[in-house]
């Protein structure tokens, strides 16, 4: 019994914090100590402090607004014309045929390699990010959809069929609904590509942003300042994915998957 | 049989034609002009090009670099990743220590952290390989978590009731039975190493394809800009059609989720 109490107050959501409260004990400890030199590792008391100072200014947020709408819209872009990409790719053999070497030879490209050549094409700005953001995101979303639709059970589209389902009527009511769990993992998986691609071409070629903010604190040596702008991309970056997951939750309410949750 | 063996053969035909449009069409575009040569080199030039940086050493000598740091990154993710991921299916208390952790760490943007890490580590290899290993532990370590954690009830204890000791209960039924599923973890990080090595020597230089990339595009070389990102392609490519091959080779039954 007593056991068994444990371990629920373990497993809650206070409990669940509690490691990371050691962590933070513990990092504090080795900095009072004074076994690492504090110009390497900020003890926590500053970062919180840089973190209180920044998110009381303007530049943080500035600059994470900034991130956050080029990997939205890279996002966005690349989701949408993913979602259809695969649904031809399933639908029709042709397509399929042609797209899928081109579709398997890109997928496995770094797509920050690309970086270089968008700052050739569009210089350095918005525009280089927001591609290089829509071609990662791009590829998982065409892979998961054209395997959530090639993947529609025979008897799904024979019984609407029966139904006298209309040919358009079936994408929205057959091969999307079915879909929509490997159209959502592939956007889980889109998502963690645009923060990456976003802040990797921030800090390669970019004037602002939060990736290029992160290295000019760096830079200028003011590290409590940049472990702070970091710690604020994780907790943006794990609320996103948090996000993302309740919104699947929500949406497959009605799927298999969800019983017994 | 016969008709499905046309087809494949087709659809080898149809892939080629693809692939072989798109080069055509990148060289006419070139040559007629529709894009000044600094933008699109023509592709023979970058495959000249390419003939060229292979020739004088610089592009084998790049590549060695980059994949020996993704591959001691890799490998150092995978010896922290898999003992612990399995450590953590077995043990509750790890499981309570480290999941807040991997929860907050698993979705952030690894390569955010490159600042600290040259801090710590200086600018050459060795910030890199730990950010490499930073960045691939995490989906090693979920994947051998689940992968040991869904090792059969009935496997385990039927062994146990055998008298298997913790060891060999280890080594004889929770590994074996996990080992193609871990497997697959470790094919999803394989190209994060790559990702993250490239973008890691992009950012910060030091040698390696990506540092020789951003030379190359600095100084307006785009045929060497092309070569590099073709290499980067067929590397990628080449490595995971032989995770393919390997995993291939696995009993059907140990595949299956």
């Amino acid at each position: 019994m007593q056991e068994a109490d444990r371990a629920s107050l373990l497993s809650s959501p206070v409990g669940r914090v509690l490691p990371l409260l050691l962590i933070g004990l513990l990092w504090q400890a080795v900095s009072a100590s004074g076994l690492v030199d504090p110009a390497f590792l900020p003890s926590p008391a500053r970062v919180g402090y840089a973190i209180y100072d920044l998110l009381a200014g303007r530049e943080i947020r500035d600059n994470l607004f900034i991130t956050l709408w080029r990997a939205g819209l890279g996002l966005a872009l690349g989701s949408s014309v993913g979602i259809w990409l695969g649904l031809m790719m399933a639908r029709s053999p042709v397509f399929r045929a042609y797209a899928s070497p081109i579709v398997g030879g890109t997928y496995s490209l770094p797509k920050s390699a690309l970086i270089p050549l968008f700052i050739l094409w569009f210089g350095i700005g918005t525009t280089t990010t927001v591609c290089a953001v829509f071609l990662a995101c791009l590829l998982p979303m065409v892979v998961n959809t054209a395997q959530g639709v090639a993947s529609t059970p025979r008897v799904l589209v024979w019984g609407a069929e029966a139904l006298g389902t209309r040919p358009r009527a079936m994408l929205w009511q057959v091969y999307l609904p079915h879909a929509l769990p490997d159209i959502f993992s592939g956007l889980r998986v889109a998502l963690g590509f645009s923060f990456v691609l976003a802040i990797s071409s921030e800090m390669i070629a970019s004037t602002n942003g939060i990736g290029k903010l992160i290295f000019m604190y760096g830079e200028n040596g003011a590290y409590d300042y940049m472990f702070a702008a970091i710690a604020c991309v994780v907790v943006v970056a794990f609320l996103a994915d948090r996000l993302l997951l309740a919104l699947t939750e929500k949406s497959l309410r009605w799927h298999e998957s969800a019983r017994g949750r | 049989m016969t008709a499905k063996a046309v087809s494949q053969r087709g659809l080898y035909f149809r892939s080629l034609i693809s692939v072989l449009t798109v080069i055509v069409l990148w060289e006419a575009g070139a040559r007629a002009g529709l894009a000044p040569a600094l933008f699109l080199p023509p592709f023979t030039k970058v495959i000249s090009e390419w003939w060229s940086v292979c020739a004088d050493g610089s592009l084998p000598l790049d590549l060695s670099v980059s994949l020996s740091r993704a591959a001691v990154g890799l490998g150092l993710a995978t010896a922290i990743g898999v003992p612990l991921g399995i450590a953590m299916a077995r043990s509750r208390f790890l499981h309570w220590l480290f999941d807040p952790v991997i929860a907050l760490a698993f979705p952030s943007p690894k390569i955010a952290f490159l600042p600290i890490f040259i801090l710590w580590f200086g600018i050459y290899s060795l910030s890199k390989i730990l950010l490499v290993a930073f960045a691939c532990v995490f989906p090693i370590l979920i994947g051998s978590f689940a992968a040991a954690s869904s090792v059969n009830r009935v496997l385990i204890w039927s062994a146990a009731s055998m008298g298997t000791s913790r060891m060999t209960m280890l080594f004889r039924v929770v590994l074996p039975a996990a080992w193609p599923r871990i497997f697959a973890s470790l094919r999803v990080a394989l190209p994060v190493s790559l990702i993250t090595t490239f973008t890691a020597e992009m950012v910060s230089g030091g040698g390696g394809m990506g540092a020789t990339l951003m030379y190359s595009q600095r100084f307006f070389e785009s045929p060497t800009v092309f070569a590099y990102i073709l290499t980067m392609l067929c590397v990628g490519l080449l490595l995971d059609a032989l995770m393919l091959r390997i995993q291939a080779a696995f009993p059907a039954w140990s595949t299956a989720p």
